[in-house]
């Protein structure tokens, strides 16, 4: 416990120190690196996050059942070696499905993400460095998308773009947009006015150079923290629309697609909806810790 | 001269070989509330949980909607001429007392009760039955694709005899219309819903004189009927033809089946009523707590996809039809998705659809033969294991409505065994309509309920069918011209064994031809509390409440 406060202390100590040089950037990062990897809990998330990521990425180093195969006489059946998660109403390897459903919910959660850090990163930026009337515009519709919930918002874009993996993915970004687009925004605001901003400036570097090279760089630090957590909302609001049958085509099937078709057998075989959803909520779980370790630390 | 009742008899005597072969399909598991369980006791509300409402067309009107739950609903407020023997397919007396049909079959004689009012208190008179009639004639003249169009088929007029007489005349044979007089389709209203438009009956403007009356239809929500005081003229089928036992029944429409079977089992509903058949593991937990579950087929057209033989639609080549036909596993569908009790579909009628003919043979799982019937088309594996023509994959789509897909997965799984990529485009109930008005599909699932073979004129038939896009993709040119002579024959055919053979010669041209695919026998199941008893399965597996009682 001591050290792990020690360690926080002097993070945060050095962090606090002005670090404009290289060498003091890169110690400061070799700093914070080794106070995250004292804490057990960060290292745990960690590695189930890996876990998670690589296995969706290469479902088949962890399973080598087909998610897909039917086999009528082994339907329902419980957990056990064979079958990790057990099996589905049709005999399908459940832990198999919930792998490659991996791969389905992952590629739509980091496309929603990617759609949020561009277009929030965009519209941030734009707004917080051009002020005026843009900036009033800008925030003025963010307004209006903040005001809609956000599960309400990718459902409407989901009716209206159709049903699948990618609508789902788009839907999710935009309704986080806002989010990044305000985070962006104030901290442009507030990078804008420190004095090496201002020195560039009147040095004569071009505004371009000037939000690319100085801004930018410094003002990301906070969306990159909010990309992790909302990472986990993401995952999370994915699964719902999968959940409700806006998902993937069937036989693949999301998370959410998974824990949907178990509930019909709630009662009689709970694994089917159970464990699914305990893997989710253990990502995000994972995800939203990690997140906040590294804000911690890193403050 | 005329034929006697006893010709009904005859004509019905077709129906008797399937619906024999229909009382072994049709039981109860657990304590069974259709047996003798005491005296009745009168009193309390009978609470049913439904399959949701129709989203894309809210009604209760008897001639109009085609909505099993609101068929049930209609049962039990309204009565019928006729009503049909679950057990012998024989018609026997209700408004009607006696009936006599002409030679050439174009009039049907109806002889009425005289003691039968309406629940505003207009009296049942032959009047009544004119107007019925007339009114539904009128009301395909609006919208030609209401549902009553087949069972009207080739209705000219009906003529007043006197206060308790109709004369029926037809333009051309209906040879189903007798057992139509027994259907909710053909269900007597009174005058003052007639007055009403198509649209206000479908809301709930409507006045039978059955057990029950309808005090409120909430589409969506709910629908609540309250009990008929002075009733007094059931049909011989009914234990009692009194008032009904129950002081009312309440409709609600649960979307989940989970939720429904948790009501039940929590004493929350008296009656879990699904669309489809309550799975394995359902009926084990409803028997555990002390319910049980009834079940009997349901008459009309089986669970069936029906191709897009379009030109240029891979289906239009008749190779690839039969090996698909040989490619689905009916047994394992039955057992895998419904449980091991359950029957495989075995025509492409249920079995309790008079001159359903079996034909297990024809629809035998063959994996090798459609792996050959494919490459005597042309079709050769890939390396992806799927089949390809001139660069073409072999992949069929097919709308489905996530909730209910299961089974086309399992489908799915048997068919890539072959080469068949079969794609599952999910829609909602809604979009349906667009998927056929574009024909953008291969095969659709699809399914009707009528204790008569004639009814698959509703999916097949251009002239009548429900979804015009669907019936006219459903067969080539020639084939439909060969269908529908076929039809007609059938609906002109007064003797009913000449009659079950021109639907015998219909199911052989169909699995002949690979026109139809069906995939399972429609099992009407509903989870009973073990308080209910008295309840009766109609012909056609609607739910009868009459004579429905619960133990205080």
């Amino acid at each position: 416990m001591t050290t792990l406060t020690q360690s926080r202390v002097t993070a945060a100590a050095r962090a606090a120190a002005p670090a404009r040089t290289a060498t003091g950037r890169s110690a400061r990062r070799r700093a914070t690196a080794r106070a995250l990897l004292r804490r057990p809990g960060f290292l745990i998330a960690l590695a189930f996050t890996g876990f998670v990521i690589l296995s969706a990425l290469v479902p088949a180093w962890f399973t080598s059942a087909d998610p897909y195969a039917t086999a009528p006489a082994d339907k329902l059946l419980p957990p056990s070696a064979a079958h990790l998660f057990g099996t589905d109403e049709l005999g399908r390897d459940l832990f198999s499905r919930v792998l490659h459903g991996g791969a389905l919910t992952i590629q739509a959660t980091a496309l929603a993400i990617g759609i949020a850090l561009v277009g929030g990163l965009g519209l941030g930026v734009l707004s917080g460095f051009v002020g005026g009337w843009v900036d009033a515009l800008v925030m003025r519709a963010v307004d209006v998308l903040l005001a809609i919930p956000g599960l309400l918002l990718a459902l409407a874009i989901v009716t209206a773009v159709g049903f699948g993996t990618v609508p789902v993915a788009v839907a999710v970004g935009v309704g986080i947009i806002p989010g990044f687009a305000r985070t962006t925004r104030a901290e442009v605001l507030r990078v804008k006015t420190l004095p090496y901003v201002e020195a560039a400036r009147t040095g004569g570097a071009p505004w371009g150079r000037v939000l690319l090279r100085h801004v930018l760089p410094n003002s990301w630090g906070p969306v990159a923290v909010l990309a992790v957590l909302d990472f986990g909302a993401a995952i999370i609001a994915v699964a719902a629309l999968s959940f409700l049958g806006f998902g993937a085509e069937p036989p693949a099937a999301e998370w959410g697609t998974l824990i949907s078709a178990g509930r019909n057998y709630l009662v009689t075989s709970p694994w089917l909806s159970l464990l699914p959803g305990l893997f989710v909520g253990l990502l995000v779980l994972a995800l939203n810790h990690l997140a906040r370790t590294v804000e911690e630390v890193g403050r | 001269m005329t034929l006697s009742r006893r010709f009904a008899t005859l004509a019905s005597a077709t129906a008797v070989t399937a619906l024999l072969a229909a009382c072994s399909t049709a039981g109860a598991t657990g304590t069974d509330p259709t047996e003798d369980a005491g005296d009745p006791v009168s009193g309390g509300t009978l609470d049913v949980a439904f399959f949701p409402d129709n989203a894309a067309f809210a009604c209760v009107d008897p001639f109009q909607t085609y909505w099993i739950e609101h068929r049930t609903v209609i049962r039990n407020f309204a009565d019928s001429l006729t009503d049909q023997d679950p057990e012998t397919g024989e018609l026997v007396p209700w408004l009607a007392t006696d009936w006599q049909v002409s030679d050439d079959g174009l009039s049907y004689t109806f002889d009425l009760r005289d003691d039968v009012t309406f629940s505003d208190g207009t009296a049942f008179t032959a009047d009544s039955v004119k107007l019925a009639f007339d009114s539904g004639a009128a009301t395909l003249e609006q919208l030609p694709t209401a549902y009553g169009a087949v069972y009207l088929a080739g209705y000219d007029s009906t003529e007043v005899v006197d206060g308790d007489t109709v004369v029926v005349h037809f333009s051309t044979p209906n040879s189903a219309f007798l057992q139509g007089t027994s259907t909710t389709n053909l269900a007597i209203l009174a005058a003052s819903s007639y007055q009403a438009t198509p649209e206000e009956r479908c809301l709930g403007d409507v006045v039978g004189s059955g057990p029950f009356v309808l005090e409120d239809y909430s589409p969506g929500e709910k629908t609540v009927l309250t009990k008929r005081e002075g009733y007094d003229w059931g049909s011989e089928l009914r234990e009692h033809s009194g008032e009904a036992y129950l002081d009312g029944i309440t409709f609600t429409y649960v979307a989940e089946d989970s939720v429904r079977v948790g009501q039940l089992t929590s004493d929350a509903i008296d009656i879990a009523w699904p669309r489809n058949p309550i799975s394995e593991n359902d009926t084990a937990l409803i028997q555990s707590s002390g319910d049980s579950v009834v079940s009997r087929s349901l008459p009309g057209p089986a669970n069936t996809y029906y191709p897009n033989v379009a030109d240029g639609k891979i289906l239009a080549d008749e190779q690839v039809r039969l090996a698909l036909q040989k490619a689905i596993d009916r047994d394992s569908y039955a057992s895998t998705i419904f449980g091991t009790e359950y029957p495989a579909v075995t025509s492409i009628y249920d079995t309790t659809t008079p001159s359903y003919q079996d034909h297990t043979d024809d629809l035998a799982y063959d994996a090798d033969g459609a792996a050959d019937l494919l490459d005597e088309a042309g079709w050769t594996l890939g390396d992806d294991g799927y089949r390809y023509k001139d660069g073409q994959k072999l992949t069929l789509s097919t709308p489905v409505i996530a909730q209910f897909s299961a089974g086309d997965q399992l489908i799915q799984d048997q068919l890539k065994a072959v080469g068949i990529d079969l794609e599952l485009n999910v829609i909602t109930q809604a979009q349906r309509s667009e998927v056929l008005a574009a024909g953008d599909y291969d095969l659709i699932s699809t399914y009707y309920t009528r204790a008569d073979p004639g009814v698959i004129q509703w999916i097949v038939d251009a002239r009548y069918a429900g979804s015009q896009a669907q019936a006219v993709n459903a067969l080539t040119a020639d084939q439909t011209a060969e269908v529908q002579a076929l039809l007609d024959r059938g609906t002109t055919t007064l003797d009913a064994t000449a009659r079950s053979e021109v639907y015998a010669e219909l199911q052989d041209y169909y699995l002949e031809h690979a026109l139809a695919f069906p995939t399972f026998e429609r099992v009407q199941t509903a989870g009973v509390s073990a308080a209910v008893h008295g309840f009766r399965f109609t012909s056609e597996s609607f739910g009868d409440f009459a004579d429905t009682w619960i133990t205080p």
